[in-house]
């Protein structure tokens, strides 16, 4: 029992850190939805200035904690935030892990460059070497107490307890009773109606991220007697405390922070009691991933079924239908060129580093496959590598020919990869980029320590071979024969691509959904993807360890998965000669460096990492964007060429906007417009000369449509002038023009897909028009984004329901009116909302939670109302009743832009109506000018 | 006109890179990729020098450092400079390349050694990592260093400044552990010990051999088991504390052997003595005078005795002054850094190089050289009585213990060489 005490006592430290580090993983996935591979590296960084301003610069301990973990690491998250996060959460997810992944590199290098930079600028900094027995905040060495007989604690854990409570309580504090914490929770909930409310989410996010590397830095602090100042620790530490954060589901910070707690006991009793597996060398070192692996096996379940895989579209291929010449070209003549200058130019040593980054390269071809094919995340790479290296060297030490070892060797990594995927392909996304890193240690700590496999530390030999004539044991000819191999696998790769089953892989890609209603295997798919990407790295792998002529097991690590993944990310992978690219630069781009630049190492790893924040601009990475600008210029060019000649040689025909609506038939506009009566404004002039996207022809436009879509002179409270927009690849909105007054509802009437929800995003600032203007009160505010909008007045309802589910009916409430009486009149005037105020608000009904969108605009009426379909799966009871409440607000001076599919009941509140069709207001009048034929046309959505 | 302009990006790009190539190199031109085995073959000798460079894991991921391999090095070859050299040759040290633990960084360094710089020998190569030994030992390049690694042990130009470390089946055993740890405790009779590891495969091979060892010299052994989780130092020991004490009759060992490194060592330590033991505690690898700088490690230290495989810097043997005033000529006179073993190691690398170098003589080549190895030995060295090829199958058997007490280290057992055991 008293051990059992113990146990659980001194568990409860490392619980402690786990928790701390779990916790702002939470709350800046919450904040930006990425995960922060990196925050064991901020922890780390924190640790290092602690330890340069405690013991290097003589301050004491608890001022220069305290400004590390309230002034250095928040400004840290801030800074990263503003500059990076961001913008990464507009990207997709494989480009997001990358570049934490990248800056889980770079931080800690940086970190120690500044060391040795301020060293050198004779600053009294100590070296940033690891070294033992570091102080912490306490008395160093710390003083400890025996509570009973084998039960003792040290100051260094109190201390570690202390805080974690205070700040477990802080935390509490904070985002429970505080407006802070409730805007937190409720942008944490849905961050776009966030904004729509008038909070800023970016300003929330800074803080979120300032909150979480506050307590990185905490923990660094605090970790810094135990761990050192070793960056390899503190990430270990940190992907042990990802699966605490698994147990909070990525969103409870109460759940993450008691799983820490349990992950450390839980941790310190299997280490305690867990004799049985003795016999399987590395098993207690691989507790914590096992541990890992399991959490999100099983407690990733439940967001699987909500099927989210990570349905990240590829990027228009401009080259796609080019001829081979163009798309492969440059590629070829400098493989042909690299042949050359190996036999002609180079030195050996510059040989070498060649053949050794198109060995290298020839192993990242594999994650062209996984990761630029399959868009999944794979931390196992190196793991397959080491697998099929070690297979080969154990088969050619028994004798085995060169190419039968490769073909086993290889062959055993794609087993192995399939075995890992079986389990782990359910997951999607970073679960899964988790799941693979825990399997990548497991590997190293269980599957690499068995000798018989390993070949002791010093691995087998594994023997360059000779074909023929050839003698690969010649750098040359080993680079010229990897040359040839990575060809090989490129065109294996583009006929893959080609076939059926590559585009079995492009559809489970992009539209998980849709390719298995097609009939496509999610899984089956997703397992060859991931079996062919561990074969190939086998197969390079086993080239790599030939270059090497060696295989030991600690070559390739899990670590230097993450570098490589980091590494051919930046450099792009969705084309099979960019991971060349990438080879070839992490070989030779070192040696560059040291040479030309400084001989400090940390440089060239700062710049691998950063490469990963490049990612938040050019998600395709640094060898896609340079073409990819390229062709868009030339489109953009190409696009003014052509337009100007097809207008002067048919005028009076308004060419289709690019990329046409889905209508089908994207010319009919012109011709159809005809047949409106007279004096009805038709949004096609005719005889203009169209001018290209973006510049918008609006002045011409409005002159040509003053109709009563534009009410004149004053009270007009929102306006929308000639408003272009869509999204990627489509222009949903090609001019559309509304304007509404205050205290009066305007409701806009369209077929679906006719742009209503997309004009109610671009008036509500959600969207950014491309063309035309948006004028509140008067004022141009074309260029503020929701949030402005919404301060100035401008609130969208949006789709569905305007409510934070996970906030309560109070918190809700409390959101909109700080007032305690206001919210209070809200309660007297529905009753019904007051009976359920510490309700979850999405567990109300759906008529209550539209009530509860609308309620408190009662009490604060908003200077204009854009209601997109409020009465959208609602009986019509409570379309009455919502209906009312709109005319109520009317009649507070708010103006009301109301979209509707159904006509019905709008046309008895309603003071104008506008139609919306195809991205045109077809029609727009008082509601007395509606006739049953018009109706018919808005619902059929035809033009006749 | 698109096509003209991507060709020319591309030329200018190979253009650009083979400049890159051609202008990194040194002047001496092409020169064939393959082995180099012209016969005498004198590559990095010249009628007054010879090229001598490093490669050192100066930095790493896990802030463990071994930089002043470096300086041991230099100090070393500096006081060869200043006597005049190696038969009227001067060395010319370039210093070391930084691996920084990583095997291709390894691999890559051997590389710009031999095929860039030219090396003749590679003096010192200290690391966690020798991927580099199979390229070293095809392009016949001399190397020396520290012997943990087994590539240090077989290859026919690798030496361990103090022999090979990693026993092989077959080879034999260096006895000083157990033999100083018996002297310690006034004998090994009816004395028992218990031996504790990392959770790897290193980790229960030392548990394999160190078993015997002690065995052998007469302890009994009450636990040896490879438990210690091997990658994040634990926080919490009490779980290890608990199986280490319960000895088969439930009594505690006389002594409680670590096969670990330091950070695992002081949460050991730490923890065994807060539980109460009072035996001995001993590990290979806590005798580094830096640890006396902070109060922590020093607390957690306090009486154990730490097996060195060389003559520890508290002796007063002149060898070992001399050493001393060589790093402090070396580290630029004023103040001399706190001495470590990496200085040591750079040091005596660079010793046997030299040694092997002068009885080499004036007509020196790698063929000379390996020549003048086999049949080489000398005695009464910082790290006992050295022969080749001997040490390229078994360390030199030489070793100490030294105590850490109120501070400083003091010697428990004198550096002597004791009979090795065969390894079974």
């Amino acid at each position: 029992m008293g051990d059992l005490l113990v146990f659980v006592l001194s568990g409860l430290v490392s619980g402690a850190l786990y928790a701390l580090l779990a916790t702002g993983l939470v709350l800046s996935y919450s904040a930006s939805g990425l995960f922060n591979f990196a925050h064991g590296a901020t922890a780390y960084l924190c640790a290092l200035v602690f330890y340069e301003l405690h013991s290097g610069l003589g301050w004491p301990a608890v001022p220069a904690a305290l400004l590390v973990v309230c002034v250095l690491a928040p400004g840290l998250g801030w800074g990263l935030d503003r500059m990076m996060f961001r913008r990464l959460a507009r990207v997709g997810e494989s480009a997001q892990i990358v570049a934490t992944i990248g800056l889980l590199v770079a931080l800690p290098a940086a970190g120690l460059w500044a060391v040795e930079l301020l060293a050198d600028a004779g600053a009294p900094v100590r070296p940033a070497e690891n070294q033992f027995g570091l102080p912490g905040v306490g008395p160093s060495p710390a003083r400890s107490w025996r509570l009973a007989d084998g039960v003792g604690v040290d100051s260094d854990q109190l201390i570690t307890w202390a805080v974690t409570a205070l700040v477990a309580a802080a935390l509490w504090v904070l985002l429970r009773h505080t407006r802070l914490g409730l805007r937190l929770r409720a942008s944490v909930d849905d961050r776009s109606l966030t904004e729509l409310r008038g909070i800023s989410a970016d300003r929330l996010s800074s803080v979120a991220w300032m909150i979480a590397s506050g307590l990185a830095g905490l923990a660094g602090v605090l970790a810094t007697p135990l761990l050192g100042l070793s960056a390899h620790d503190f990430t270990l530490f940190l992907f042990v405390s990802a699966t605490a954060a698994v147990i909070g589901r990525f969103a409870s910070v109460p759940l993450a922070f008691a799983g820490g707690l349990g992950l450390g006991v839980l941790q310190n009793l299997v280490a305690g009691y867990a004799s049985f597996a003795e016999s399987v060398t590395g098993f207690r070192t691989a507790v914590p991933f096992l541990i890992l692996f399991g959490g999100l096996l099983v407690l990733t379940r439940r967001a699987r079924t909500a099927g989210v895989a990570s349905a990240d579209s590829p990027p228009p291929d401009h080259l796609a239908g080019a001829p081979w010449g163009r798309r492969w070209g440059v590629w070829a003549a400098g493989a042909g060129l690299l042949c050359v200058a190996l036999y002609t130019v180079t030195t050996p040593f510059w040989s070498g580093l060649l053949a050794q980054g198109l060995a290298v390269g020839l192993v990242f071809l594999s994650f062209t496959v996984v990761t630029g094919l399959g868009a999944m995340v794979s931390l196992a790479q190196a793991t397959f590598v080491t697998a099929s290296a070690l297979v080969a060297g154990l088969l050619m030490s028994r004798g085995w020919p060169f190419v039968a070892a490769l073909a086993v060797g290889t062959c055993a990594a794609a087993a192995l990869g399939a075995l890992v995927a079986l389990p782990a392909l359910r997951l999607g996304g970073r679960s899964l980029a988790l799941a693979t890193l825990a399997l990548a240690f497991l590997a190293d700590q269980v599957l690499f320590q068995m000798r018989w496999l390993r070949g002791g530390d010093a691995g087998w030999a594994v023997p360059r071979p000779v074909v023929g004539p050839v003698d690969l044991s010649d750098d040359r000819a080993l680079g010229v024969a990897l040359v040839v191999l990575i060809a090989l696998v490129a065109a294996g790769l583009g006929a893959l691509r080609d076939s059926p089953s590559g585009r079995a892989m492009l559809a489970v890609r992009s539209a998980p959904a849709a390719a298995m209603a097609s009939g496509v295997s999610v899984l089956r798919t997703k397992l060859l993807l991931f079996t062919l990407s561990a074969g190939l790295a086998g197969f390079g792998g086993v080239m790599y360890a030939s270059y090497n002529t060696r295989i030991a097991a600690t070559d390739f690590t899990a670590m230097t998965g993450l570098v490589w993944l980091a590494v051919v990310v930046a450099a792009g992978v969705r084309r099979p000669p960019y991971a060349v690219v990438a080879g070839l630069v992490y070989a030779v781009a070192p040696r560059l460096l040291s040479d030309w630049v400084t001989e400090s190492a940390h440089l060239p790893v700062i710049l691998f990492g950063l490469a990963g924040l490049a990612l938040a601009n050019d998600p395709d990475g640094y060898c896609a964007a340079v073409p990819l600008r390229w062709a868009k210029r030339r489109a953009r060019a190409g696009a003014g060429r052509t337009a100007a000649p097809r207008a002067g040689t048919a005028p009076g025909a308004e060419p289709a906007p690019p990329a046409a609506p889905r209508s089908g038939q994207p010319s009919d506009a012109a011709g159809a417009r005809p047949g409106l009566p007279a004096g009805v404004p038709g949004p096609a002039p005719s005889g203009r000369a169209p001018a290209p996207p973006g510049t918008g022809g609006t002045p011409a436009r409005r002159g040509v449509v003053p109709g009563p879509a534009l009410p004149a002179g004053r009270g007009v409270a929102l306006e929308l002038r000639g408003i272009r927009a869509g999204y990627d690849g489509g222009n949903v909105l090609c001019g559309v023009d509304l304007g509404v007054r205050r205290g009066e509802v305007l409701a806009v009437l369209g077929p679906n897909g006719a742009g209503k929800s997309t004009a109610c995003r671009v008036a509500a600032g959600l969207l950014p028009a491309t063309g035309g203007s948006v004028l509140v009160a008067g004022r141009d505010a074309t260029r503020d984004g929701p949030v402005r909008r919404a301060r100035a007045g401008v609130l969208l309802a949006p789709e569905g329901r305007g409510i934070f589910p996970a906030l309560t009916l109070e918190e809700n409430l409390a959101l909109y009116l700080e007032d305690a009486g206001d919210r209070r009149a809200v309660y007297d005037r529905f009753p019904r909302l007051g009976e359920r105020r510490g309700v979850a608000a999405g567990a109300l009904s759906g008529g209550e939670q539209q009530m509860l969108s609308l309620a408190p605009l009662l009490q604060r009426p908003p200077a204009v109302l854009i209601a997109d379909e409020p009465s959208l799966g609602l009986a019509p009871r409570l379309v009455e009743e919502v209906y009312a409440l709109l005319a109520e607000l009317r009649g507070a001076g708010c103006a009301v832009l109301l979209v509707e599919e159904r006509a019905d009941a709008v046309l008895g509140i309603a003071d104008s109506i506008a139609f919306l069709a195809r991205g045109r207001v077809s029609w727009c009048g008082p509601r007395a000018e509606v006739d049953a034929e018009r109706l018919t046309e808005s619902y059929l959505g035809v033009a006749r | 006109m698109s096509r003209t302009v991507r060709a020319l990006a591309a030329v200018a790009a190979a253009l650009a890179l083979v400049c890159a190539c051609n202008s990194a190199s040194t002047s001496q031109g092409p020169a064939p990729g393959g082995p180099s085995d012209r016969a005498g073959n004198a590559r990095g000798v010249s009628a007054d020098s010879i090229k001598v460079g490093g490669i050192v894991s100066m930095t790493s991921a896990s802030g463990y450092s071994k930089k002043d391999t470096d300086l041991g090095a230099r100090a070393r070859f500096l006081r060869a400079n200043a006597e005049g050299g190696v038969a009227g040759r001067r060395i010319d040290y370039i210093g070391a390349e930084d691996d920084g633990q990583d095997p291709a960084k390894n691999l890559a360094a051997a590389r710009k050694l031999v095929q860039q710089d030219k090396v003749f020998a590679v003096s010192p190569m200290s690391s966690v990592t020798f991927s580099g030994a199979d390229f070293l030992q095809k392009e016949k390049v001399p190397t020396f260093g520290w012997g943990t690694l087994p590539s240090f042990c077989g290859p026919e130009y690798t030496y361990g400044f103090n022999g090979c470390l990693v026993p092989s089946p077959g080879g034999t055993l260096n006895q000083t552990w157990p033999e100083g740890i018996g002297r310690v405790l006034g004998g090994a009779r009816g004395k028992s010990v218990a031996i504790i590891a990392n959770d790897s495969d290193a980790g229960k091979f030392g548990i394999r051999t160190f078993q015997q060892g002690f065995a052998a010299a007469g302890f009994t052994v009450s636990y040896a088991k490879a438990s210690v989780p091997a990658t994040a130092v634990p926080s919490d020991w009490s779980a290890y504390v608990k199986e280490l004490l319960a000895g088969p009759d439930g009594k505690a060992p006389d002594a409680v052997v670590s096969v670990m490194q330091t950070p695992n060592n002081i949460g050991l330590f730490t923890a065994l003595k807060r539980a109460g033991y009072r035996g001995v505690l001993t590990d290979p690898t806590d005798y580094d005078p830096g640890l006396l700088a902070k109060d922590a490690t020093k607390q957690a230290l306090d009486g154990v005795y730490v097996l060195l495989q060389f003559q520890p810097f508290e002796s007063a043997d002149p060898r070992m002054e001399r050493f001393k005033a060589d790093i402090k000529a070396a580290a630029g006179g004023q103040d001399s850094p706190p001495l470590n073993m990496h200085m040591l190691t750079g040091y005596m690398s660079a010793d046997l190089f030299l040694s092997i170098a002068a009885k080499a003589g004036r007509d020196l080549t790698v063929e000379s050289f390996q020549a003048a190895a086999r049949g080489f030995s000398d005695t009464g060295t910082l790290v006992g009585d050295r022969s080749e090829p001997k040490g390229q199958k078994d360390s030199f058997g030489c070793g100490a213990l030294v105590r850490l007490k109120d501070g400083a280290y003091e010697v428990a057992v004198p550096f002597a060489c004791h009979e090795p055991i065969p390894f079974k």
